[in-house]
């Protein structure tokens, strides 16, 4: 018999809980009670530094989620652009967002912020939280595109050929009945690459945007308690990527809701 | 029915290439308002393609299909208007599984007729009676039967009002205990006058309705005839052959 060629997919995001699994004991489930109860214990019993330090860095996570937030708006916007380039028959438009994908993929994120936030910043002069916007929605814009490109070939051609045979035009086709269809396949990636981005604003820290890391190491900068700052800076980005992908997970199913 | 002498579809000395194989070679055929047109043949023999290439949804390389007059061919034709007069039924439905059975009938004609939505409605529900599947209105595609499906794909398609009705092998992906509920809808829709051209290998509802069977091969039509003909005295060899066949 002929061996499959094994591929092995690996997403940066969290790992999703299977939306199936009904079992009470998962990882998810242990790590979430684990990480709240360390969390509860920890800002309970050792009040100084740990509450102290949870309410020093809480607008630092109101900071990671409004560039989050932002970035992904954007590159949603950007990667549906570039995923129905990719599928463009005109060569040109192809051509163009294939282009912008392979550069962007091949360049560091790190690289990217410095280049948008140093770099360009005597033309742009943009302060760190549009720099940090900006980087991210480009550099996950070009993922996004591959995950659009996916859902709407993932669309069988009868559907588009249904359309089309009624009188539908390409755009109404592809609005009314490719792209609701697509988005099914499309938003639990996104899920996945919201989680991935939110830990990846980390990095944004570097630009002097206050967000969680960088309320975190203010914090340590003044009381040199690097050990518990940086566990609890930790525990908080844990507890809210489980939490998301949990998110994502129920998102699943309820994206299922026109199969039997 | 008016009496005339027009056809309705006009296929004109029609080549299609795919690569170095010739899918139609040098077919013509015309269709007359109210006719209904069997098309038989072998799998590869181009029959799909030609049904197919009377909506355009495969363009022909050389050649002229007219649809009421229009030349579809010519890129000057708006294909989105011509399309709307004509109704097509594919083989796997090709439902809206995002849209409930009754937006799959209401859709197109709101977005492309401009009909009042509450007049789509009411169409809607006179077509899903007549296909006898009314109760399934606010159901989703893919909680009904293959029968079903196709029966709710011929209501959308009739929802548009066509002048004529493209049917793609409709019972070639059903279970056999589905095929005949799917050809009692084709049979009153027949009956009721409306031309259709019917890519099939179901004979007996060619036997049935059929004014005229098209017997394609390797991308000609070999042979024409009423249904008696067809059955009773076949004349071209490979026909002879098909009939024994599949009867």
């Amino acid at each position: 018999m002929a061996e499959e060629p094994v591929r092995i997919l690996v997403s940066d995001g969290a790992a999703i809980a299977d939306p199936k699994d009904k079992r009470i004991i998962t990882a998810w489930s242990i790590s979430i009670t684990a990480a709240l109860l360390a969390l509860i214990g920890l800002c309970v019993f050792l009040p100084d530094p740990f509450w102290d330090l949870l309410q020093f860095i809480s607008d630092g996570i109101l900071v990671t989620f409004q560039v989050t937030i932002l970035s992904i708006t954007i590159s949603i916007v950007i990667g549906m652009f570039t995923g129905l380039g990719r599928l463009s028959q005109n060569r040109g438009i192809n051509l163009l967002a294939s282009t912008y994908v392979e550069i962007i993929r091949g360049i560091p994120l790190l690289v990217q912020l410095f280049f948008i936030y140093y770099g360009m910043g005597k033309f742009l002069g943009v302060g760190g939280i549009p720099a940090a916007v900006i980087a991210m929605s480009f550099c996950y814009g070009a993922y996004m595109g591959e995950v659009f490109r996916a859902g709407i070939s993932a669309v069988p051609k009868g559907q588009t050929e249904a359309a089309r045979s009624l009188g539908f035009s390409d755009k109404q086709t592809m609005w009314m009945v490719v792209m609701p269809q697509a988005w099914r396949t499309i938003l639990p990636p996104i899920g996945n690459e919201f989680i991935a981005m939110l830990k990846d604003t980390s990095l944004v820290s570097i630009l002097a945007v206050s967000d969680i890391l960088r309320r975190g190491s203010e914090y340590a900068g003044v009381h040199f308690n690097y050990f518990e700052t940086y566990a609890l800076v930790a525990l908080v980005y844990l507890i809210i990527t489980l939490l998301l992908s949990k998110a994502v997970s129920l998102m699943e199913i309820r994206l299922n809701y026109y199969d039997r | 029915m008016t009496v005339n002498s027009q056809p309705i579809i006009s296929i004109r000395n029609v080549y299609k290439f795919f690569g170095s194989l010739s899918a139609l070679n040098d077919v013509s055929l015309d269709i007359f308002p109210g006719e209904k047109v069997v098309i038989i043949g072998p799998s590869g023999s181009g029959k799909s393609t030609l049904l197919r290439s009377i909506n355009r949804l495969e363009s022909v390389d050389l050649g002229a299909i007219l649809v009421d007059g229009v030349d579809i061919s010519t890129p000057a034709t708006d294909i989105n208007l011509v399309r709307q007069e004509l109704g097509m039924v594919f083989q796997n439905f090709n439902l809206f599984p995002h849209k409930t059975v009754l937006e799959n009938l209401t859709m197109a004609p709101i977005k492309l007729r401009g009909m009042s939505k509450s007049a789509a409605q009411a169409l809607a529900i006179d077509l899903l009676k007549k296909v006898d599947i009314s109760d399934k209105a606010a159901s989703y595609p893919n909680m009904l039967s293959g029968g079903q499906q196709q029966r709710v794909a011929i209501a959308r398609a009739l929802a548009m009002t066509p002048k004529i009705m493209l049917f793609d092998e409709p019972t070639s992906a059903l279970d056999p205990e589905m095929i005949g509920e799917v050809l009692d809808v084709m049979v009153n829709l027949a009956r009721e006058g409306m031309t259709m051209a019917c890519v099939t290998h179901e004979m007996g509802f060619a036997r049935e309705v059929a004014d005229r069977i098209i017997f394609m091969d390797k991308g000609e039509i070999l042979e024409v005839g009423s249904p008696d003909h067809f059955f009773d005295n076949p004349r071209h060899p490979r026909l002879q052959k098909f009939m024994q066949q599949i009867l």
